[in-house]
């Protein structure tokens, strides 16, 4: 068992898609409290307490959008009070807050796919859909450190020839289209000189194979398998509608059975694996430390 | 852009016509509560998919291929400048020269990529398409943009309040979890000064950048006998 991040990028990303897509189509707020607090404690164990402003703002959603459905939404019977002639029901404050719950997991699945997600994993995913694709954005993101460090030249040289006057706001801007300019004849002729060598080295000729350092081990078959198995017995919960709420014009939550608990538990098995295979990883971690 | 000739066939012939009108009458008998969000947000996945497999057919041409990824670099880095972003006009500029795939990769990369630093989200495959259709219609519209400045320029303004036109369209869809004229309007009203934004800062990079882009690229095209 590897830490998640090690594991091989399509079973990460196929766990955190059905993580993700489950909170998307699913309106049902346990699950997505789960879903939000399972997203929260993974994001917190790569991330320590750092980035507050992001947990401000995804952690605000739901009060924003409590707040905000009301003003547009007008079905609902039990009226808490009349703000302009418009009633303000206890079930659109649900409704929106219930969404704006929806989307604060979703932000932070999201969150925490990107963070694990880096180019080069992105290419490993790629390369299966569309090997010229994968190209292009690879190439694109070699191209981006590239013209930076390009730029930073260009402007030096600028300087040092004396064209202009610093913190003078119209040569600046007189300065860096300049730059851009130069930086752009650059880049094309770089690009040109780029694609010249690659037709002569073969390129597009015949069929290609490319390396990765990627490869499936028992355990990405597993972890695969895994949620693949819990995410299908949730959807197929919520295609029978065990765990559909109904939100207008009364709040009525589905019954409390065995299999609504039963799809609860699957779902939150789900959502607890990435941050399984991390606990696993830092309790090796601290068993070796201590050893020592 | 698939590998194999026969899933691609497939994919070509099930997305529009199987799969994407099943899911648009199924889904709502499924699913009794809100649909439209997760609907929007599968059927952007599948137009995307199905532009990118339609592209793997055309022979790009290692060159056209090689710049579209400096433009799509270049488009990147200009969104990290302040308040205007040339991301548009770029896009444009790149699909009137180098043809309506080369656009629409510009455009759809771009978003993407600049994503990873701008903060990924479920808006992403959005503006991936609203960006490549940009692109792909510039594209298609090549010769008139060429000959007249005039024309550019409006495309340039139209194509930034249909940007943030489109993106309301999300914004509506995701808040509200249903779509009507209303709400729609509301979330048109609330973005207010973005489209004016957008519009003058295509206007401003498009007036800016059009002529020596064009120079640039002839230039390129002597040089190397394009």
């Amino acid at each position: 068992m590897r830490a998640f991040e090690a594991m091989n990028p399509a079973a990460v990303t196929v766990t955190l898609l059905l993580t993700a897509c489950i909170t998307i189509f699913c309106l049902e707020p346990v699950l997505l409290g789960i879903s939000l607090a399972c997203a929260i404690a993974y994001y917190l164990m790569r991330n320590g307490c750092r980035h507050a402003a992001f947990h401000i703002g995804a952690l605000g959603m739901p009060l924003l959008f409590a707040l905000l459905n009301p003003l547009w939404n007008q079905h609902g019977e039990t009226v808490l009070f009349i703000i302009n002639q418009r009633a303000i029901t206890q079930e659109a404050l649900f409704y929106g807050g219930v969404t704006g719950l929806r989307l604060a997991a979703v932000f932070y699945w999201f969150r925490n796919f990107s963070d694990l997600m880096t180019s080069e994993k992105l290419f490993y995913l790629f390369r299966g859909f569309s090997p010229k694709l994968a190209l292009i954005f690879t190439m694109a993101v070699r191209n981006l450190s590239l013209f930076r460090a390009q730029a930073k030249k260009i402007q030096t040289a600028q300087r040092a020839l004396g064209l202009y006057r610093e913190g003078h706001l119209i040569d600046d801007l007189r300065g860096g289209m300049r730059v851009f300019s130069i930086l752009l004849t650059w880049a094309l002729e770089n690009g040109i000189t780029a694609a010249n060598s690659m037709s002569a080295r073969g390129y597009g000729s015949g069929k290609r194979s490319s390396f990765t350092y990627f490869r499936w081990h028992n355990g990405d078959i597993v972890l695969l398998l895994m949620s693949l198995i819990l995410a299908a017995f949730v959807i197929d919960a919520a295609f029978r509608g065990i765990l559909t709420w109904q939100f207008y014009p009364q709040r009525i939550p589905p019954a409390v059975t065995l299999p609504y608990l039963a799809a609860l538990a699957a779902y939150t098995a789900l959502a607890m694996l990435p941050v399984i295979y991390e606990g696993k990883e830092v309790l090796t971690w601290h068993c070796l430390r201590r050893s020592i | 852009m698939i590998r194999s000739e026969k899933v691609r066939r497939v994919l070509r012939i099930a997305l529009p016509f199987v799969i994407m009108p099943a899911l648009v009458l199924l889904l709502p008998r499924a699913m009794q509560a809100k649909y439209y969000a997760p609907v929007t947000f599968l059927m952007t996945g599948f137009a995307l998919l199905l532009f990118l497999a339609g592209f793997e057919r055309r022979e790009l041409g290692t060159r056209r291929m090689i710049l579209v990824s400096v433009m799509t670099a270049l488009s990147v880095l200009g969104r990290m400048l302040p308040v205007i972003k040339p991301i548009t006009a770029l896009t444009v500029l790149s699909a009137m020269y180098l043809g309506p795939e080369a656009g629409f990769l510009t455009g759809a990369l771009s978003a993407v990529l600049s994503n990873f630093i701008m903060g990924q989200g479920p808006w992403t495959p959005f503006q991936m398409l609203a960006w490549g259709l940009i692109g792909l219609f510039a594209g298609l519209l090549a010769k008139p943009l060429r000959r007249s400045k005039l024309l550019l320029y409006l495309y340039g303004i139209l194509s930034g309040i249909g940007y943030s036109m489109v993106m309301d369209i999300w914004t509506t869809v995701w808040t509200y979890g249903e779509f009507s004229l209303r709400q729609y309007a509301a979330a048109v009203i609330s973005s207010m000064p973005y489209p004016v934004v957008y519009a003058v800062s295509n206007l401003i990079f498009l007036m800016l950048l059009a002529k020596p882009f064009g120079e640039k690229l002839a230039r390129i095209g002597k040089k190397y006998g394009l």
